[in-house]
């Protein structure tokens, strides 16, 4: 027993080892490497101050058009996710094709990245925010349209039923029995991912999607590096306001309690 | 004759024994029934199954001559309509006010399209309102039903169902969760409501002093089959035990009494 305790603790001890050098080996990571870089990265950092803030204006605008870019991206995201979710909750559509036909398409859309939905809109309707708000669309249908059926699949059958008893239609149990059971869940979820939304609308523009990554693109290509510090602050001071603006309307909208209950 | 059931059986899906066996019974307009049995006994399986809630087996079962188990969805939506129905769990919408909960039970008076827009109608308002009030609540028209206690979330299902104008009100163990003060006032008032109105009241209650106050008629369930079908003072010692059976639940809810 306790010898097969001993070999296990052992074969544990050397698969750790393995795959650790394993991952080593294969990315080149090293401590000397980064040692060795110090110097760089600090001459690199000096060299971004002061922030450059003579383009300002063209910066905040493109902060601006990115926050414009997450609240469209999220707003037609949650619009197309919201009727879709209910063909893909068990407890409403009984057609098993149709339920898992919404399901995968949810996670198709939810598993490919922004990013990459980026590069895909850019190729079909070229460069600018426009195919970045629909790379956010994409996304977020899938992630609401997931979390949405998902919600609604916990409402309490009973209240279906008792509903249901009143001689109300499917879409009257839907309206007047399901919804407002998951209202709260639902504006969270869109809040969430509007703060979402506007982070990752902020790399979009490295693919040429619109919004202020496109900015901080070109003043890195250009060795431009104080505007880089200056669009970098830019960028972090508005995702810290919008993501305390949208914690308090959360709060506010839907009560701390619903957000413990879920772990939000 | 309101309700006729001829030799309903039920089994539920991943269950052994059947949940209702051979149930017959008519019920005639006006009647106050209640249906008395231990935990298990098919009570509120043979409730759900009269407004198809649960779709029995086997059987049939006509309201006011139709067969609402095999008409179509809209058919059943419709007579569904005209039976309310009282949970255990209350079973509102908590986060909605009182007045919108109520309004519930005009949802069949109502298209698709002027739900969705959330829309009623003057005569919808009325209704709901004049049931809030018959039932108490009128000074919490605006709360959110969580706010309230039990035995004002149990007002306000009876207001909803009769907002319906329902000719029958199926009652499932509508006072189970709540306290023997409140027990009785419940009862009294949906009892009230359908001696006032004419509504025919089944429902189904555990104890049996209670069955014997408030039914005009006593139908005792067990193992899923009925063992008993009379007036509350027809009930002997050995029906009782035939219901209940020789078992804890017979010293709690028969012997002893409540």
């Amino acid at each position: 027993m306790s010898i097969q305790k001993k070999y296990k603790g052992v074969l544990i001890g050397l698969t750790i080892v393995i795959v650790y050098y394993w991952a080593i080996a294969g990315t080149g990571t090293s401590p000397i490497s980064f040692a060795e870089g110090i110097p760089n990265m600090i001459d690199f950092v000096v060299r971004m101050f002061p922030p450059d803030i003579s383009n300002l204006n063209v910066f905040l605008v493109k902060a601006i058009e990115t926050l414009q870019m997450a609240i469209l991206g999220s707003t037609i995201g949650a619009l197309v996710a919201l009727p879709l979710s209910f063909l893909a909750a068990r407890n409403i559509t009984k057609n098993r094709f149709i339920y898992h036909s919404v399901r995968t398409i949810f996670d198709v859309f939810r598993g490919i990245n922004e990013i990459i939905w980026g590069l895909l809109f850019v190729s079909m309707v070229g460069l600018g925010p426009f195919p970045g708000v629909l790379a956010l669309s994409a996304h977020v249908t899938g992630a609401l349209g997931r979390y949405f059926s998902e919600a609604i699949e916990t409402v309490d059958p009973e209240k279906i039923k008792a509903i249901a008893s009143t001689g109300a239609n499917k879409f009257q149990i839907i309206v007047r029995g399901i919804f407002p059971e998951v209202k709260p869940l639902f504006t969270n979820y869109v809040l969430y991912y509007l703060e979402n939304n506007f982070r990752a609308a902020t790399v979009l523009g490295l693919v040429g999607a619109g919004g202020i990554g496109m900015e901080l693109i070109t003043s890195m290509r250009l060795f431009k590096n104080q505007e880089v510090l200056t669009i970098l602050i830019i960028m972090v001071v508005m995702v810290a306001i919008i993501d305390r603006s949208s914690a308090y309307v959360r709060k506010r909208i839907v009560g701390t309690e619903i957000m413990h209950q879920h772990n939000l | 004759m309101i309700v006729k059931i001829k030799n309903l059986n039920h089994k539920y899906r991943n269950r052994h024994e059947e949940a209702l066996k051979n149930v017959s019974l008519n019920i005639k307009r006006g009647e106050k029934i209640v249906i008395i049995g231990s935990s298990g006994s098919g009570k509120s399986t043979l409730l759900k199954s009269i407004n198809r809630l649960i779709k029995p087996t086997s059987g049939k079962i006509l309201f006011n001559g139709e067969d609402i188990l095999s008409c179509d969805q809209r058919k059943a939506e419709c007579i569904r309509g005209k039976i309310g129905m009282i949970f255990q769990n209350f079973d509102l919408i908590e986060r909605d006010t009182v007045l919108k909960n109520v309004l519930n039970g005009r949802l069949k008076y109502n298209s698709t399209i002027r739900t969705i827009l959330g829309r009623f109608s003057k005569e919808d308002y009325s209704v709901a309102r004049d049931n809030i009030k018959r039932v108490g609540l009128e000074k919490h028209e605006e709360e959110r039903v969580s706010n309230l206690s039990g035995g004002e979330k149990q007002r306000v299902a009876i207001a909803r169902a009769l907002s319906q104008n329902p000719e029958l009100i199926l009652a499932d163990e509508p006072v189970s969760n709540l306290d023997p003060k409140l027990m009785k006032e419940i009862m009294d008032l949906l009892k009230g409501i359908c001696d006032e109105k004419g509504i025919t009241l089944i429902s189904s209650l555990h104890f049996l002093d209670f069955a014997k106050k408030y039914g005009s008629r006593i139908i005792g369930m067990q193992d899923g089959k009925i063992v008993f079908d009379g007036k509350p003072d027809k009930l002997t010692e050995k029906d009782i035990v035939d219901i209940y059976g020789k078992t804890k639940d017979w010293y709690l809810y028969g012997k002893v009494g409540f």
